[in-house]
């Protein structure tokens, strides 16, 4: 893969992603929140509680790019508004995705950080779009798309001129239909291997299933991935998307509290010199 | 037309007819001023003309039920006792953001000119009058700066605005869509990187708010404006982006001036005076105040009409408080022109 000029490791250093008062490749970075704003009350009523929970950063659609046209689209313009608020009211830095070239730099104007989900993976035109941005990108893996495709994809933000490119590994189409897509957790140790960037996991699409959540969060965290994208709602039974596999704050805080004692073990972990003869 | 075009065009005829009985109303309480007494009925004869050049379907009948509402309805309001505050610019101008801020109960007039301002506080039409004196990044306001030393008013209160610029479109325009962007050039620039970032096109205009109303009433194609929150909803556009400023600290100073002086404490002074043209006099008033301990918190100097220079100071603490008296005192005794301008209570708001 001598083209990847700009993903590819090498002798890079770790790139850390600076996104306000959070850093992107140290430590363990969660970022939670609904599948979609829906209205104001929701999206401060959740920001508030992943906040006290102990979450890093917000995410929202306001953008939905929804397999059905009749499906809820998303607030657009209005969604965005609400998510400046959110983020402005709990200090918590705002992630949120963007579908159309031509609202990129809208979206700037709005959110910390520009989404590229796992269906515009390969929009070239897109990924060109926000490698003019002045804000970080999170660029999901496409749900068919191989590491080597996924490479050249950040490759092509990385040459338009934005170096803050965050990885996530969010499942991948498989024969098996009991989960929503298969959690590929070997991409984690893989991209760290090929690229010096940060990749975290979204268990939320991997799965769709709120009982498997929590397992995987723990599998990435000792899988060595910086972080975790995890869909969190208020009321996750009257949600407009994704209901089946949003958490509910309690689930959340449980899970965060499990995180947070693995995050430690690790750490400790990494202190300490393994026993002779093993590595 | 289609059925949404008619819609659009009813919504934009009653919005007119609002405003233009608002507009009415103003003039009205302007005139009863003027005339020094209650005379509004004695604009009926406009009403009565009027039947001569309705046509069409309603019958005259409606439009004396109508007039006899609007009168009523008039007289009701001028039997109120409403101080007015006369600000420079149309409705949702910084000003009358700052008026409110003030105090909310007064009725904010907007004037042309800030000429206007002071002749008409001063002759009485209105009660006060609001004008903003320096900005923060964009300095002196050296027009209102002449004003005051010639004017005989009283500074009888301040307010400090954080300036918030949004970038306001007719509702239901599509922001993708915008190409132009109107407001005063002072504005524009305060927004220079934002306009840039996302492309879109400066144009100048004489008005923050007038160009919100500009747009609100003209809908100009792929046109939004820079103005106040309070311009969206008085011109009922919708708020695109708020806090579009390059950059968050922009205050602007705002003076209120009346006819008599105040005479409760206050915690802020204005003066203004010339000094002879001598090394050191202006150093010598300053150490009046420096020996006291009294904080200084605005000096500017301003060439007046003799050819000589006019110092405006303000100063932090009461006119009757004894270092304060002593200070003007003895700052008499080394300036000619001295003028106390006022001392008088400072309010912030957004």
């Amino acid at each position: 893969m001598e083209q990847l000029k700009l993903a590819a490791r090498n002798a890079r250093k770790k790139t850390i992603v600076p996104v306000k008062q959070v850093r992107i490749g140290e430590g363990f970075v969660v970022i939670a929140g609904p599948c979609s704003v829906e209205s104001e009350e929701q999206m401060l009523i959740t920001a508030r509680m992943v906040k006290e929970a102990g979450a890093d950063m917000l995410r929202g659609g306001a953008f939905k790019p929804r397999t059905s046209p009749y499906a809820f689209q998303g607030l657009g313009l209005e969604g965005l508004k609400i998510l400046e608020k959110a983020g402005r009211e709990t200090g918590l830095p705002v992630v949120t995705e963007v579908v159309d070239p031509r609202d990129v730099t809208w979206v700037c104007e709005f959110a910390d950080v520009l989404q590229i989900g796992t269906r515009n993976m390969q929009n070239f035109a897109l990924l060109k779009e926000v490698g003019k941005a002045n804000k970080p990108v999170l660029l999901k893996r496409g749900m068919y798309s191989s590491l080597k495709e996924w490479l050249y994809s950040i490759e092509y933000i990385l040459n338009a001129g934005n170096p803050h490119v965050i990885l996530c590994e969010r499942g991948i189409r498989t024969f098996e239909t009991y989960t929503r897509n298969t959690l590929d957790i070997s991409a984690v140790p893989a991209m760290k291997e090929l690229t010096h960037l940060p990749i975290i996991v979204d268990p939320s699409h991997a799965t769709g299933r709120v009982s498997m959540i929590e397992s995987m969060s723990l599998a990435a965290v000792s899988a060595g991935a910086d972080g975790l994208l995890v869909e969190v709602h208020f009321k996750p039974e009257i949600a407009l998307s994704d209901k089946d596999q949003q958490l509910n704050p309690r689930q959340f805080k449980q899970m965060m509290w499990k995180l947070r004692k693995l995050v430690q073990f690790h750490q400790q972990l990494a202190k300490q010199k393994s026993p002779r003869g093993e590595t | 037309m289609n059925l949404e075009e008619i819609h659009k065009l009813l919504r934009k005829i009653d919005y007119r007819l609002i405003k233009l009985l608002d507009e009415r109303m103003e003039l009205l309480l302007k005139l009863t001023r003027l005339q020094q007494e209650n005379q509004a009925a004695s604009d009926v004869n406009g009403f009565q003309d009027a039947e001569k050049y309705s046509q069409g379907l309603i019958r005259p009948e409606f439009y004396r039920r109508l007039y006899r509402e609007i009168l009523t309805e008039s007289k009701k309001l001028l039997d109120r006792d409403f101080k007015l505050i006369a600000f420079q610019g149309e409705h949702g101008a910084y000003s009358e953001v700052a008026a409110r801020v003030w105090d909310e109960s007064l009725i904010p007039i907007p004037c042309t000119e800030f000429t206007e301002i002071f002749e008409e506080v001063e002759a009485g039409v209105f009660d006060y009058g609001i004008v903003p004196v320096e900005n923060n990044t964009g300095g002196q306001v050296n027009q209102v700066n002449q004003l005051v030393l010639g004017t005989s008013l009283h500074v009888i209160g301040a307010v400090e605005l954080h300036i918030h610029h949004c970038l306001l479109a007719p509702k239901g325009t599509d922001y993708r869509e915008l190409h132009s962007v109107y407001s005063h050039t002072q504005a524009l620039e305060q927004c220079r990187q934002f306009l840039a970032r996302n492309k879109l096109q400066p144009v100048p205009y004489y008005d923050t708010a007038g160009a919100a109303r500009m747009i609100a009433e003209n809908t100009p194609p792929s046109a939004a404006a820079i103005a106040s929150k309070l311009a969206a909803e008085l011109y009922n556009l919708e708020i695109i982006k708020e806090n579009i400023e390059d950059f968050p600290h922009n205050i602007t100073r705002f003076l209120i001036f009346a006819r008599q002086p105040r005479n409760e404490p206050g915690e802020k002074c204005s003066i203004v005076f010339s000094t002879e043209h001598k090394a050191g006099t202006l150093f010598r008033v300053l150490e009046v105040f420096a020996r006291r301990g009294i904080n200084l918190t605005r000096i500017e100097s301003m060439p007046n009409l003799r050819g000589s220079f006019a110092f405006f100071l303000d100063f932090e603490g009461d006119q009757n408080d004894r270092p304060v008296k002593e200070a003007l005192q003895e700052v008499q005794k080394l300036t000619t022109d001295f003028r106390m301008l006022g001392c008088y209570n400072e309010k912030r708001g957004q």
